[in-house]
């Protein structure tokens, strides 16, 4: 009896916490419907979503936030597999090294920005360098990285964040998987490479998509970044949603909640995604068998 | 030969990203000290040290800043590892019925973003007298630094599994005391992990931490953003350098207690080999 009640009782804060949450995520969806008693809305409408979805400058911010959340991650991603790829292969996953690559994680987005910033801007070191080597004569010759309407600024100080992260996420597993079940290809007779291609990678699959997903919806509903680095026009998802919230017409409110409730089905359907491919990567060992 | 050029790449490789890394890092030391730096020229021209005066000067704010920074992080961290240890074993070491329900659901703030979750909890929160205060801030990030540490500490749990516990059980040790002595320990390492990483979600938190502090509660990225939106670099640099100070201290401090705890609190007898 007593061991009935007990995951239950090591649960509760979690659940707490979980119901919680789920308050905060039912409250946004209910209210992009428009049903906001306290402002005397109450009829649930699907034209908050429909007047989002065709308005030019609201749907400019969809596709902008999309694209950054889709290039940082999917080039973050790369990155960081290749970089653990290759320290894998050549069994160096330890040390001062690996510790000073992991140092990004620690940095908050705020300070990242602030790099970008020293760096990228027309002011910054790339610029000057670019003086000196003849490359510009002027300072407005040198392209717009930052505030640009391709968010080129925000997607890099997002790789910057986010490399660090997935070698994290992904190194001790890949080193695990490569020092047993590839060590015993390897014994086999396969190639370095082909270990890495065939046995490594397949195996820390799940993993790294999961690191993809996380960066992902993170890129996608991060205030941070775009507010620092972003352009006026178009403006980040997450910027424009927390404009329409503090909007003093407070009727503004469910098109903040729709331009969420834009990024919550965005990230439900990646997640979604995730567990279909979880799925079928199963059955096919299954069948194989 | 090969295998001689196979280390120069790795080496060429590693090179490269540690410079993507540590050169960010040397431009924020150089703008605490730089007064004037014209265009074009690549190095400043006149330095000072007056914005440290300028931020010497506001040492009391900046004290308190920084004590309330680290203390609504550290309860997080703390928190979120004690509630992730429970909710990792309720999950891997216990049948229940709706695990994969629980399981699901614990995982998913990472997948609705905090700005989602930030706009639809804040009218809850003020109902709740939650907002605008400490406590509001903790439970919100508490929340979101969550399921970093459930992941990272199950992942743990299930590497060192149950059998020395029950052992310990088995030998006439209390439940928690079986735990203490002989999972505990072992997860340690685990668990510094989950404390370190919910620290940094709930440390680089702004737009939750605006929304439900609702300025009243002023932390690290609150004390940033405007500096970084007025353009005042000299103050920003040291404000981020200062901070990332604090915290590579903070982490020495998280990564000093875990080791004494190994060595002397739990089992001795399992981390001496």
């Amino acid at each position: 009896m007593k061991d009935k009640l007990m995951p239950y009782v090591l649960l509760a804060p979690q659940i707490l916490l979980t119901l919680l949450f789920m308050i905060g995520l039912v409250t946004g969806i209910t209210q992009s419907l428009g049903v906001i008693p306290a402002f005397g809305l109450k009829k649930p409408t699907l034209l908050y979503y429909k007047e989002v979805l065709s308005r030019p400058d609201m749907m400019r911010s969809v596709l902008y936030s999309l694209r950054i959340a889709l290039f940082s991650s999917v080039l973050a991603t790369a990155g960081g597999v290749f970089f653990c790829g290759v320290c894998v292969m050549g069994k160096k996953t330890q040390g001062a090294v690996m510790r000073i690559i992991q140092l990004p994680i620690i940095v908050p987005h705020v300070v990242t920005a602030l790099f970008i910033i020293n760096i990228f801007s027309r002011n910054g070191i790339l610029a000057r360098a670019a003086y000196a080597l003849g490359m510009i004569q002027e300072q407005q010759q040198f392209p717009m990285l930052i505030y640009d309407p391709h968010g080129i600024g925000i997607i890099m100080a997002y790789l910057w964040k986010e490399i660090p992260f997935i070698i994290y996420f992904v190194i001790a597993l890949m080193a695990n998987i490569n020092g047993s079940l590839g060590e015993a290809a390897t014994n086999l007779g396969a190639k370095t490479w082909t270990v890495f291609w065939r046995v490594t990678l397949p195996l820390c699959r799940n993993t790294i998509i999961s690191g993809f997903l996380i960066i992902f919806v993170f890129a996608l509903g991060a205030y941070e970044l775009p507010l620092l680095l972003g352009a006026t026009v178009p403006k980040a998802l997450p910027v424009l949603a927390y404009q329409e919230y503090i909007h003093p017409d407070l009727r503004n409110r469910p098109y903040a909640m729709a331009l969420n409730g834009i990024i919550i089905a965005i990230s439900l359907i990646s997640s979604l995604l995730y567990f279909l491919m979880m799925r079928k990567s199963v059955k096919c060992l299954t069948e194989e068998q | 030969m090969k295998n001689k050029r196979k280390s120069i790449f790795i080496s060429i490789t590693q090179f490269v990203l540690l410079a993507a890394i540590l050169v960010p890092a040397v431009t924020l030391l150089l703008w605490i000290f730089t007064e004037r730096w014209t265009w074009p020229d690549l190095a400043p021209q006149v330095f000072s040290k007056r914005a440290i005066f300028e931020i010497a000067g506001r040492k009391k704010e900046l004290l308190q800043i920084l004590w309330s920074s680290i203390l609504i992080s550290t309860v997080v961290a703390v928190l979120s590892a004690v509630i992730g240890i429970m909710t990792a074993r309720a999950i891997l070491l216990y049948r229940f019925p709706g695990k994969q329900v629980v399981y699901f659901f614990t995982i998913l703030p990472f997948m609705v973003p905090a700005t989602v979750f930030a706009m639809g909890i804040q009218i809850t929160f003020i109902k709740m007298g939650l907002n605008n205060r400490i406590t509001g801030v903790i439970i919100a990030h508490l929340i979101c630094s969550l399921p970093y540490a459930v992941r990272l500490i199950m992942d743990g749990t299930a590497a060192v599994g149950s059998r020395l516990e029950e052992q310990a059980r088995v030998l006439g040790a209390s439940p928690f005391k079986a735990f203490y002595k002989t999972s505990l320990p072992m997860l340690m390492p685990v668990i510094l992990s989950a404390v370190s990483m919910s620290y940094i979600v709930s440390f680089s938190q702004y737009f939750l931490t605006l929304m439900i502090g609702g300025g009243n509660v002023k932390t690290f990225t609150i004390l940033m953003v405007p500096y970084l939106q007025s353009g005042n670099r000299n103050i920003a640099c040291i404000y981020s350098t200062l901070f990332l100070g604090v915290t590579l201290l903070v982490f020495g401090v998280f990564e000093w207690a875990a080791g004494r705890f190994m060595k002397h609190g739990g089992g001795e007898f399992y981390t001496s080999e």
